[in-house]
């Protein structure tokens, strides 16, 4: 009996995996059909598979720039994540008058969702002059509240007595924490890696704001302008889904655990 | 540990504390206001970031909504005016908060199916990790690529949808879903769900992780049925997690941005507008600051509050995020 209730969940898991794969292939399948992608009925197979999509979208748009720009902003982000969420959570495991004012404080930030910020944050980039720049896309974006608490839960796991030794080996509190504590919080680091890149990989309305020029602009965007450019008319704008969607799938892939170690950390834990 | 005032905490906590009397309280003063000052650079690069970009707009909203500003003009107290103009005249608006309120009450329907997914999952199923990788697998992806993919499965001839319900006899004539008043709307909430649902059951995995086997052993002994063991133990248990994807659902209304942007634009006859795409083409299509600024401020309250109803629903303190 507990034999057939499990091939009937199998059976439903399949199901609902079916659902949940169904739109990547059909785009796929788009992406490399020769003929007209309006016939009807649609083919399930695509007759004579080819690439030559892919290569419109070499000359339709430029691709090169749209994800030179995306991966620049994300470095930034990243960078910026691991240095000011390390050091954030590393003064969080310290006492000091006012911790719990800040604690409180970055909680109640965690609450503000950033598409309700969207006009003063605009007016302050104007202010501070990076509207239309690689620092100004990835300012927002650089440090991140559930990272810092996933930095302080992985500093606090780490014996005290490594920390007093290397003080007493005369070590600054800033050598200790890149030299001490950051080495042996590897796994927070690729937690906040993972987070933080994803975010600012797939930000869009972001960007949408405060940049200007084709030049600054990032995938996404890139991409709501091929489809505002195209309509739905080509297997091109099927392509360039793909190739977008591609680098997400692989980097969630290989990091698979350590993004959900920081979904979920920062949903149960704050 | 972490609770001892700050004061004492030198003094009370030292081993170390062999020094001479008369010196020691003049090096641990040293020593605080050198801890203290480290504390205050360490915190300030992210403590300057949320500043700008969270705590100072949410109160520039405010100020803003009071206004009449435009870049290049000077503001002028407007006491109530946007919000007048808001609730009386601008019908777009309770077009998009209704819409904002269906697409957070259609969250609970995602999360019931996360619910099963996440109970079928988390058993001694084989290849668990399997199923739950490729539910999961659509969340972290780029949610403007996510509304072309969805775009193309609801097109009219080279849809997959229309293919199948035409394949099957469902309906004879192919469903401009997108473009028909009617059905845009749910058909844009479908792809939120398709996209959000292997968040909530990641969610929900980690509470049903976290109820102790003993409660069920205990019940299983005490001949309690499947269906009380679910009702008395696996719910009340989850409600911290529940409480959570209320928050998210809640939320999503807000992120959803990137989708509707995309799939529709807000049409037809704006019967997919939701608040934030509203604020979006108010600020930035037509440049209305100000009346932008009154809108996100009645969206944030409106968030705030059933933030706080979720939070009553499921018992109270279930979010109590204080003990992190």
């Amino acid at each position: 009996m507990r034999r057939r209730s499990h091939i009937l969940r199998h059976l439903v898991m399949a199901l609902v995996c079916a659902l949940m794969l169904i739109p990547f292939y059909w785009v796929a399948k788009t992406a490399v059909t020769n003929e007209n992608i309006y016939a009807y009925p649609p083919r399930i197979l695509p007759l004579k598979p080819h690439l030559y999509n892919f290569v419109d979208v070499w000359y339709l748009i430029p691709f090169a720039r749209y994800f030179a720009n995306s991966v620049i902003v994300s470095l930034i982000a990243v960078a910026g994540n691991i240095v000011f969420n390390a050091a954030a959570g590393y003064a969080l495991t310290k006492n000091f008058a006012g911790k719990r004012i800040v604690v409180l404080l970055f909680l109640s930030c965690m609450l503000i969702p950033f598409q309700a910020t969207i006009i003063p944050a605009y007016l302050v980039s104007a202010r501070l002059g990076v509207l239309n720049s690689y620092l100004g896309l990835a300012l927002p974006l650089l440090s991140t509240i559930v990272c810092i608490f996933v930095f302080k839960a992985a500093f606090e796991a780490i014996p005290a007595s490594l920390q007093q030794a290397a003080r007493i080996d005369g070590l600054g509190e800033l050598r200790i924490l890149f030299r001490i504590m950051l080495p042996l919080a590897k796994p927070a680091i690729a937690t906040n890696i993972i987070l933080s890149f994803i975010w600012s990989w797939n930000a869009f309305l972001w960007p949408l704001i405060i940049t200007r020029d084709v030049t600054m602009q990032t995938l996404p965007l890139g991409l709501a302008r091929f489809l505002a450019y195209v309509e739905d008319t080509t297997g091109a704008l099927y392509a360039f889904v793909c190739m977008v969607l591609l680098p997400g799938i692989i980097v969630f892939l290989m990091a698979q655990k350590e993004f959900i170690r920081g979904l979920t950390s920062g949903a149960t834990k704050g | 540990m972490n609770t001892a005032p700050p004061q004492r905490a030198g003094v009370a906590g030292s081993a170390d504390a062999v020094a001479p009397p008369v010196r020691a309280a003049d090096w641990y003063r040293r020593k605080r206001t050198r801890e203290a000052m480290l504390v205050a650079c360490f915190l300030l690069p992210s403590l300057m970031i949320f500043f700008l970009y969270r705590i100072l707009p949410l109160g520039w909203n405010v100020i803003l909504s009071f206004e009449y500003w435009s870049p290049l003009k000077a503001a002028r107290f407007a006491g109530l005016d946007n919000y007048a103009e808001m609730f009386l005249e601008d019908d777009v608006f309770w077009q998009a908060l209704t819409n904002t309120l269906i697409f957070i009450l259609a969250s609970p329907i995602a999360i019931l199916l996360a619910l099963a997914v996440a109970l079928a999952v988390n058993s001694d199923l084989k290849g668990a990790a399997i199923y739950r990788t490729i539910i999961f697998l659509s969340y972290p992806l780029m949610s403007v690529a996510v509304g072309i993919v969805w775009r193309w499965l609801y097109d009219e001839r080279g849809g997959f949808i229309n293919f199948v319900l035409r394949g099957t006899g469902l309906i004879k004539e192919p469903i401009p879903f997108l473009q028909s008043f009617g059905w845009a709307l749910p058909s844009v909430i479908l792809a939120d769900i398709w996209q959000v649902v292997g968040f909530y059951m990641i969610i929900l995995l980690t509470g049903l992780q976290s109820i102790p086997q003993h409660l069920y052993e205990a019940a299983r002994i005490d001949g309690a049925p499947a269906s009380a063991r679910f009702l008395r133990i696996t719910l009340p248990m989850l409600r911290p997690s529940l409480f959570i994807c209320a928050v998210i659902g809640i939320l999503n209304s807000f992120t959803a941005f990137d989708l509707v942007y995309v799939m529709t634009g807000g049409g037809p006859a704006h019967a997919t507008e939701l608040l934030v795409t509203h604020i979006y083409n108010m600020g930035f299509g037509e440049t209305r600051f100000d009346y932008a600024a009154a809108l996100t401020v009645v969206q944030f309250t409106l968030l705030v509050i059933l933030t706080f109803l979720a939070n009553r629903a499921v018992g109270g303190n279930a979010g109590s995020v204080e003990s992190a």
